[in-house]
């Protein structure tokens, strides 16, 4: 967060206004249209890098159930760091890289793609976390200001995060209870088994 | 206090009459009554029972009218509601636009952790489970509700009115009996409320269950129930009591029912014999229908999609796997839930059809001559025969082993119809078992395969 970027505000908004393209379903497999190693080697080339098979090979899925929301999040990354104002300070492929693969990786496995359009604290959160990865921060912000918020916004949402796990596992141990008890093993009348 | 007690008859019978209550003692203090093994029961509370008779109702009215590229109108919504509510979906976000897009989920993926796949809004208390072993190695422990299992019967009841039958057994009679054959097998008595209390007894006919295996015939015959369900080796080992009973109907279920043992089945019990695509994870899903030339659907809020293997949806008439969206069990909501099973589906009749449905993926066999032949050839050829179970294996020499649970007079026209398809000089060898170990796998083979490997 060393140097000052442009308005959180201006960001938002191309946030919000993210095209149907850049939302609709990753090519994984038969499945999806987008491919979104295509989409991220257009990025690198409007930053003026070149990219590489071997680099893009991490923005195709195999296994829908796994990569989908990864690179859903990819996609939003993608269409943010093609604003203007990235375009013009021209990054390098080792800058990009990261941002739309590990952290996409970190963002998806917390959070569901869609989120990052719906709720705000994730709209400004992924729109926060773009700008430290490339190393800047919002206008008129200081680097702690900045950075302050944007652990606000993140320890909020990993407490979320968290407590739906442990929620999602006491439910699980729930109904793997119910289902061994001597009632349930007993099962109940059917006209036909199978 | 005991964390899990044992249910009472409170729990199994909670509508119980007194009327009922005679019911069950007849059945398990008949003179030629079985040593009934376990206890279960209906478990529906009052308010159920009128739901599962309105459910009844539902579905005798509806159409299933959906076509291949015109999902059912219920789709979109359930989709949503399902990613909504399913943590395993939920996990994935919003649903894709496109229903194709969404990932086909198998046993396996069931296998591994059922409690992903059941809805949040579910409540626990109530939950039954189904069990299977399974022939894929993957044993599954499902969860389903007491609603779930009675609503079963909805699905029969559709089925055989196709062939001009409702079912009327009421208070102080049987409705059914589920005859199974095996070493070990559940079995206890029941009633079913939604019948008026109509008597279910769940029978075992291995000997080893009875104080004298004469009575076995006895027992049915004075039990008069209107309905027998069992699988084709419980169905064949009936065949050889002698039952003077006349159901009015006989329901297959669990694996392949061929022609010739259906035929022998309705010549002697003169009545409709019913064979039932119907899975634990699923429900009754279809029944053959010899006039619609395959297996007719059942479930009007099921929607069934024939997948390759990379998820997408063949057109009609062409060969792949069952997949199935949608049913009945509200524990365990289904989301393009690839069955193993392959069939072709067909539109040309009022209702969806299966074509060819054959368990399992299929094997395909070499013949003498080199070629290659699936393994629904083989079962086409066997039509004409009795055989209630039977498995075929090709060594990697090519050599076939055939093992069956038939009448060991079957063994020279079987080794007849499987040389002329598989080729003049095959090394062949049949072996007849009275018993094949419960769900076996049908159709294996050694060989690699040229067109998988």
């Amino acid at each position: 967060m060393t140097h000052e970027g442009p308005p959180l505000e201006t960001l938002l908004h191309r946030l919000a206004e993210t095209p149907a393209e850049f939302l609709d379903e990753p090519k994984i497999g038969s499945k999806g249209r987008v491919h979104v190693d295509s989409v991220v080697a257009d990025l690198l080339r409007l930053h003026g890098a070149a990219p590489t098979p071997s680099e893009m090979a991490a923005f195709t899925g195999k296994d829908a159930s796994r990569d989908r929301n990864r690179l859903a999040v990819t996609l939003l990354l993608t269409w943010l760091a093609a604003d203007e104002w990235f375009i013009k300070h021209r990054f390098s492929a080792g800058t990009l890289l990261p941002l739309l693969e590990g952290t996409a990786r970190d963002l998806a496995e917390q959070t569901v793609a869609h989120a990052f359009l719906t709720d705000p604290d994730r709209s400004e959160e992924i729109t926060r976390i773009t700008l430290a990865r490339l190393d800047f921060r919002p206008e008129g912000e200081s680097p702690a200001q900045a950075q302050d918020r944007l652990t606000s916004l993140s320890a909020t949402e990993r407490s979320r995060v968290i407590a739906a796990a442990r929620a999602a596992e006491l439910r699980a141990r729930a109904i793997r209870e119910a289902l061994a008890k001597k009632a349930a093993e007993e099962s109940a009348d059917k006209y036909t088994r199978e | 206090m005991d964390a899990d007690p044992q249910p009472t008859d409170l729990d199994r019978y909670p509508t119980l009459t007194p009327a009922g209550q005679r019911l069950l003692s007849f059945l398990k203090e008949h003179p030629h009554a079985p040593i009934y093994r376990n206890e279960s029961g209906n478990r529906l509370l009052p308010e159920e029972v009128a739901r599962v008779r309105a459910f009844e109702s539902e579905v005798a009215a509806a159409a299933i009218d959906w076509r291949a590229g015109k999902p059912p109108r219920w789709l979109e919504e359930f989709t949503a509601s399902t990613y909504a509510d399913v943590p395993h979906y939920r996990r994935q976000g919003v649903p894709p636009v496109r229903f194709e897009d969404i990932p086909s989920v198998s046993r396996a993926d069931l296998s591994r952790d059922i409690a992903a796949f059941v809805p949040d809004s579910v409540p626990v208390e109530r939950m039954i489970n189904f069990r299977t072993s399974g022939t894929s190695g993957h044993p599954l422990l499902l969860a389903s509700h007491p609603v779930v299992a009675a609503s079963y019967l909805a699905f029969h009841k559709r089925a055989l009115r196709r062939v001009g039958i409702t079912l009327l057994a009421g208070a102080g009679e049987v409705g059914v009996v589920l005859i199974g054959h095996q070493k070990k097998c559940f079995t206890y008595v029941s009633v079913t409320p939604t019948m008026n209390e109509a008597g279910l007894a769940k029978i075992n006919l291995h000997p080893d269950d009875w104080r004298d295996p004469e009575d076995r015939a006895k027992y049915l015959d004075d039990l008069k129930a209107e309905v027998y369900t069992g699988d084709p080796i419980s169905f064949a080992e009936l065949l050889t009591l002698p039952v003077t009973w006349r159901p009015r109907a006989l329901l297959s279920t669990s694996m392949t029912l061929l022609p010739g043992l259906r035929q022998r089945l309705e010549a002697r019990f003169q009545c409709p014999v019913l064979d039932l695509y119907s899975m634990n994870e699923a429900g009754p899903i279809a029944v053959a229908d010899p006039n619609s030339g395959g297996h007719v659907l059942l479930q009007p809020r099921m929607y069934v999609e024939i997948l390759d293997d990379e998820d997408r949806p063949l057109p009609p008439g062409e060969r792949g796997e069952v997949t199935l969206t949608g049913g009945f069990n509200f524990c365990l909501p289904l989301l393009r839930y690839r069955t193993g099973d392959h069939a072709a589906l067909d539109f040309r009749g009022p209702e969806p059809v299966l074509v060819g449905l054959q368990g399992r993926p299929p094997v395909r066999y070499r013949t003498t001559s080199g070629s290659w032949i699936n393994n629904i050839e083989i079962t086409h050829a066997l039509r004409p025969l009795a055989l209630p179970q039977w498995t075929v294996h090709q060594g990697t020499d090519g050599a076939v082993t055939f093992r069956h649970a038939g009448m060991d007079s079957l063994n020279t026209q079987l080794r007849q119809i499987l040389q002329s398809i598989l080729g003049d000089g095959l090394r062949l060898h049949i072996e007849q078992q009275d018993f094949l170990d419960g769900k076996v796998i049908q159709y294996t083979s050694d060989l690699a395969d040229p067109a998988t490997s």
